[in-house]
């Protein structure tokens, strides 16, 4: 508890910032998914609805309403199509769980059905030190508002639905799936809007590097409901007709070099996780800072912007926001334009599982080998970027 | 592991808005006192609700510290924590125009994020329907708006990461902080986190059958549950070269941080899973529970809490348990707040050589087991050379910080 004094000498003048290039990152890999999105079950579903080959559900009697019926729903939205909980977990214990975790618990059911063993009696231990990392920026707002309506509409305010209180705490989604898949490694959660997914991404880099978990799955999720669809109706955010929409998307991440030794399908290697922030009000702006978290990006992922050949953009629809961030990586990129792999024109603004879906578009519509980047802007500054190499096991 | 780290990591800043003071000396000065800042709710309509009492910030003017934000246009959890980062780095003695030219972000918890503004916008759906929301409160809704209103405040332009891991969720930020600074990923953070108290959060504690009658007695016989309470919170971090080379004053040395995930319960939390995360921590700070002389305990004052987390303690210290006292008893419980301030009054016991008291307490119940020191209702001095700050929370996401003096 002593410490060495050769360190420098005390003077009163704060050092400044450091400079010079940060260390290369470690590759991650992604062994498996599981996706829910308003294109129906599975990557698959994803990627036909990505190539146009179906349509994505708009169909609002899709979405149980609940004490907001009378509020119905605005016109344009996307939601995920014949959605029962029941079908992915069963029917037991499920009937105080909010959408919310429910698209979470779905994600994860498929998730494991792909990566194997499927959950048992006996507790797999590759399974029982693994981690869930999750994107939910406000967990359920309907769970929320529906339990706070409850203090105004009855006699006695103080009689809520007890069962549904954990659903108004914001990491009660990666809690349950936790719980009901026998995840004990680290279970955390993170907020940030349309950037909270790369937020999440960015958390599990770290937590990976420093050992604190060997396996982790990350992603996000959003519900559709009333209150945050009339929300975004409310704020004038979105482009006008753009869609509010909803789903969730988990990926099993590991470092990649043991991913290998272990024989582990590779369907993707995340080279590089970047966050930052640009305060409202101070220059160079949000396109500038977005451009040096992706030139950072590729510097610490060792990978030439040149070789970049695709990037989902996560702004997509929010206005204001939507060319400065193609401006952005386009900067970062050295004036080159590459492909743009759309997705929340089948998806909607899926606000925390923006980027979860994002990285599912770049792996369902991008050929083995292939760099690319995808990257979000939030409406509060946050910036983020994560570089990613199709595998060979996409 | 980055090739410039790890470097070790100390707190050289710490602000507080709370119930008991809306600076961390003002703070630390009532806790060593074993004052109460409890009082009868008045941020929310109690017509109708048996208990009422709640740890509130009483008449909190955001424009005292704060230079940047509008307070208009951010909810009650942004500004708590703005204003608790703000008067860290003033506390730390950093020039705000040098902090926002280096490499320096936030890392924020919460349980409730801006819970009044949702209660405002439902109060809205019920009385004119959904289609009447206001925009202005509409987007003061996100949570990630919590760092965001640390990092605009002081100009920051690294990362601002809010992390709503509930009741535990300040260790959580504190963890991923420091872990930021010893890799050399970021040059300064600002951790801790904000909760505003709120009508529906005491509803579901008082239907849940966990909120106190009048007071909240963590380790006493009679205790009956928790004070609903908020605040804001601050620690500054930075590398110890760094502050050494500028001669800062430095509190303590974030030494490690463990978490574990229950995976059992929403809310009723596991001892086993506890105790595992007891030992993460200590194996991540490199330290033995014999050397551990202070814990900050999460003690909630539930029945079932307190029980659970003794319980815990024992399965890793045997019968050598170091004192444990429970701030909850004076402040509430802060929620997501509430292990950041476990880890502010760390640094003052470390920096002042005091135990934090567990006020109310009448007789320790025995059921808690033998050899128990909950510091009983006055502070104590003494040498506080490690302390062990704990964080559990629904969901069973524990987290634990260990702070150290540096000496």
């Amino acid at each position: 508890m002593t410490i060495s004094t050769t360190t420098a000498p005390l003077s009163s003048a704060a050092p400044g910032p450091s400079t010079g290039t940060l260390p290369r990152v470690r590759p991650l890999a992604i062994t498996a998914l599981g996706v829910i999105s308003p294109a129906g079950v599975g990557l698959e579903a994803l990627a036909d609805a990505l190539a146009g080959a179906t349509a994505p559900c708009a169909d609002p009697a899709q979405l149980p309403l609940g004490p907001s019926e009378p509020d119905g729903l605005p016109d344009n939205i996307r939601v995920v199509p014949d959605f029962r909980l029941a079908d992915h977990v069963g029917r037991r214990k499920t009937r105080h769980l909010d959408r919310t975790t429910g698209l979470g618990l779905a994600a994860c059911a498929l998730l494991r059905a792909a990566a194997g063993p499927p959950p048992g009696e006996d507790a797999d231990p590759a399974w029982d030190s693994t981690g869930v990392v999750l994107g939910s920026t406000s967990g359920s707002v309907r769970s929320s508002s529906e339990f706070a309506r409850d203090t105004h509409v009855h006699d006695r305010p103080y009689l809520v639905d007890a069962a549904a209180f954990p659903n108004t705490v914001m990491n009660s989604c990666t809690g349950q799936i936790a719980i009901w898949n026998g995840l004990h490694g680290i279970n955390a959660t993170l907020s940030g809007g349309t950037t909270a997914t790369l937020a999440a991404f960015r958390y599990a880099r770290n937590a990976l590097d420093r050992g604190h978990a060997d396996r982790l799955l990350v992603g996000g999720v959003e519900e559709l409901c009333p209150q945050t669809a009339w929300g975004w109706a409310a704020s004038g955010a979105l482009a006008q007709g753009f869609p509010v929409g909803e789903g969730c998307a988990l990926f099993a991440v590991q470092d990649a070099a043991r991913a290998r030794e272990d024989g582990a399908p590779v369907l993707a290697e995340l080279l590089a996780s970047e966050t930052a922030f640009s305060p409202e009000g101070v220059r160079p702006g949000v396109g500038a800072v977005l451009a040096d978290c992706v030139t950072r990006a590729l510097e610490r992922a060792g990978v030439d912007p040149a070789d970049v050949g695709a990037v989902s953009l996560g702004a997509t629809g929010l206005v204001g926001f939507e060319e400065a961030e193609r401006r952005a990586v386009r900067r970062a990129l050295g004036g080159r334009t590459v492909t743009e792999i759309r997705v929340k024109e089948v998806t909607g603004e899926a606000y925390s599982a923006d980027g979860a879906f994002q990285l599912a578009a770049v792996l369902a519509r991008t050929a083995p080998g292939q760099l690319s980047l995808v990257t979000g802007i939030g409406q509060d500054g946050h910036v983020a970027c994560l570089v990613v190499r199709t595998g060979e096991g996409a | 592991m980055s090739d410039l780290g790890p470097r070790r990591v100390v707190v050289t800043g710490l602000g507080a808005v709370s119930s008991l003071g809306k600076d961390a000396e003002t703070l630390a000065a009532a806790v060593r006192e074993g004052r109460s800042g409890i009082s009868p709710a008045r941020s929310f309509d109690t017509t109708g609700f048996p208990q009422v009492m709640a740890g509130e910030v009483p008449d909190f003017d955001p424009r005292a510290s704060l230079r940047t934000l509008d307070p208009g246009r951010w909810g009650r959890s942004a500004l708590l924590a703005a204003a608790a980062a703000a008067q860290a780095v003033t506390d730390a003695g950093l020039d705000r125009a040098e902090l926002s030219r280096a490499r320096a972000g936030s890392a924020m918890g919460t349980t409730s994020g801006e819970a009044p503004v949702v209660d405002r916008l439902t109060r809205q759906w019920v009385g004119e329907g959904l289609k009447s929301l206001d925009p202005g409160l509409v987007a003061q809704v996100p949570a990630g708006r919590i760092a965001a209103a640390v990092n605009t405040e002081l100009g920051l332009t690294g990362e601002a990461q809010t992390i709503p891991t509930a009741c535990s969720a300040s260790n959580y930020a504190i963890g991923y902080a420091a872990d930021l600074v010893s890799t050399g990923e970021a040059d300064y953070m600002l951790a801790g986190g904000a909760d505003s108290v709120n009508r529906y959060t005491h509803a579901g504690f008082l239907r849940l059958g966990a909120l106190a009658e009048e007071v909240c007695r963590p380790f006493d016989k009679d205790r009956d549950g928790i004070i609903t309470a908020e605040g804001g919170v601050a620690l500054l971090l930075e590398p110890l070269d760094r502050a050494l080379a500028r001669g800062a004053r430095v509190y303590a040395e974030v030494l490690g941080y463990g978490l574990s995930c229950d995976a059992k319960h929403m809310v009723h939390p596991d001892s086993g899973s506890v105790a595992e995360c007891v030992r993460r921590a200590h194996r991540s700070a490199g330290i033995t529970p014999d050397q551990v002389d202070y814990i900050c305990a999460h003690g909630t004052g539930t029945p079932t809490n307190d029980l659970t987390e003794v319980a815990a303690v024992r399965e890793v210290f045997g019968d050598r348990l170091p004192p444990i006292s429970s701030i909850k008893s004076m402040l509430g419980h802060t929620m997501g707040a509430a292990s950041g301030f476990g880890a502010l009054l760390c640094c003052k016991a470390i920096e002042q050589g005091f135990l934090p008291p567990t006020a109310n307490l009448r007789e320790v119940d025995a059921a808690l087991g033998p050899g128990l020191d909950p510091v009983p209702n006055t502070a104590r001095p003494a040498e506080v050379r490690i302390a062990q700050n704990h964080g559990f929370a629904f969901g069973g996401n524990n987290a634990i910080t260990i702070l150290g003096r540096v000496s």
